[in-house]
């Protein structure tokens, strides 16, 4: 239940980057709501969890997408793996961590979305407009990671809470 | 992944790979909808705001319409010959389907748009879009449902133009901001802002005389053959919700 609850959450989630996104572009960068999601999961359940929702929403972004099936989910998977390694290796977290790790596993993601392309034949943008995309898209997306985490927190912890031994 | 990727990316599996993808579109025109009302409700709480500073900037508004009227009565004979000569009647005597925008592309590196039409309309993959203001860009996949347009603002979008004054020709290409456009020298002839920027034909890629964009302003390069300027875009791609796909032109 508690799965598909979270397959609809996200499904609402590629939904809104496809529709409402592209309406507040600044510096020619949108949010990437998924990628956000994806990595909020990861940094709140685990690097399992994370990349198994990054699969999903991946194939869900490559069916709004122009292109084969499949990069926007190898993009992803390459960015929760990345998240996942950031917590796993962390001894004290504060703000700062998730918020740096989403900035970087943005670029992660861009990255590893533009060599699938380039790998499949599939044009790709010149590396100076790249670059600025990237840059932008990784503030933008570091911007709204605290909002994300917590609203992805508080939907994660009454389930996942078990009630202490008696 | 990736062999799903290189599978779905073969010719043969293009009818299925369309169908699949077709399959979000009708969740896409909901949402679409939804987020139309959203904005609509939200808009209520902004216009008290903005009504003093609307009321001041359409005084000023006002004036400079009254003078551009007595401009375009001037240009009006120009108007008409330039009109002529771009062969406007070719352009907009083709075969046009109209569809509805569900949804934009998921990423800022391909600026693509989602229509409703696809296949089972007639729509197939390289047809010419277009909204009443003038090109939005090109079929790139169709589904039976659904088509995905890239616009001219992707960055792998090339279009032939020449300017309506000066008749210089040049490619416009896409970027993150504005559109870019590379005009050739021609011996005696500047580009100048403010002329409008329509497909040439050059290539049989896009029909003659679809407007593309106004000139915003340009970079004469002596040293150089050609002058790199930027063209503000007819369409908001952002804003416009509805588009015709013209199906009767075949690109060579």
């Amino acid at each position: 239940m508690k799965r598909l609850a979270i397959a609809a959450l996200l499904l609402a989630t590629v939904l809104v980057q496809v529709t409402w996104a592209p309406r507040i572009t600044v510096a020619g960068a949108f949010p990437n709501l998924a990628l956000v999601a994806v990595i909020a999961i990861t940094w709140t359940a685990g690097v399992r969890q994370g990349m198994a929702w990054a699969c999903l929403a991946g194939l869900m972004l490559d069916l709004t997408a122009d292109g084969p099936l499949g990069p926007h989910a190898v993009a992803l998977l390459a960015g929760a793996y990345l998240t996942g390694f950031w917590v796993r290796n962390l001894d004290r977290e504060t703000l700062l961590h998730p918020v740096v790790a989403a900035a970087a596993s943005t670029a992660v993601y861009s990255a590893v979305l533009v060599l699938a392309d380039d790998l499949l034949g599939l044009p790709v943008p010149p590396p100076a407009i790249a670059i600025q995309l990237v840059v932008a898209a990784s503030v933008y997306n570091a911007a709204l990671m605290p909002i994300v985490l917590g609203v992805v927190r508080k939907l994660h912890s009454p389930v996942t809470r078990r009630p202490e031994p008696v | 992944m990736l062999l799903l990727a290189m599978v779905s990316e073969q010719t043969w599996a293009a009818g299925a790979r369309g169908a699949v993808k077709s399959t979000l579109a009708p969740l896409e025109a909901a949402m679409t909808r939804l987020a139309g009302n959203v904005d609509r409700v939200t808009a209520v709480f902004g216009d008290v705001s903005t009504l003093r500073a609307e009321n001041q900037r359409l005084t000023a508004a006002d004036q400079a319409l009254r003078r551009q009227v007595v401009e375009l009565n001037a240009a009006a004979k120009e108007n008409a010959t330039l009109r002529q000569a771009l062969d406007f009647e070719r352009s907009y005597g083709h075969h046009m389907v109209a569809a509805q925008i569900v949804g934009r592309g998921p990423d800022g590196f391909s600026r693509t748009l989602e229509i409703d039409h696809g296949t089972a309309d007639g729509v197939r993959p390289g047809m010419i879009v277009t909204t009443g203001a003038g090109l939005v860009g090109r079929v790139q996949e169709a589904g039976p449902h659904g088509a995905i347009v890239q616009t001219l603002a992707d960055p792998q979008s090339r279009v032939n133009v020449f300017l309506s004054k000066s008749g210089l020709q040049g490619t416009v290409t896409g970027g993150p901001a504005a559109l870019q456009l590379e005009i050739e020298h021609a011996l005696g002839v500047s580009a100048s802002s403010g002329e409008w920027a329509l497909t040439s034909g050059v290539g049989g890629g896009y029909p003659r005389g679809l407007v593309v964009g106004e000139l915003a302003s340009i970079t004469h390069l002596d040293s150089s053959t050609s002058d790199p300027a930027l063209v503000a875009w007819v369409n908001d791609p952002a804003a416009i919700s509805l588009v015709l796909v013209i199906t009767d032109f075949v690109p060579s």
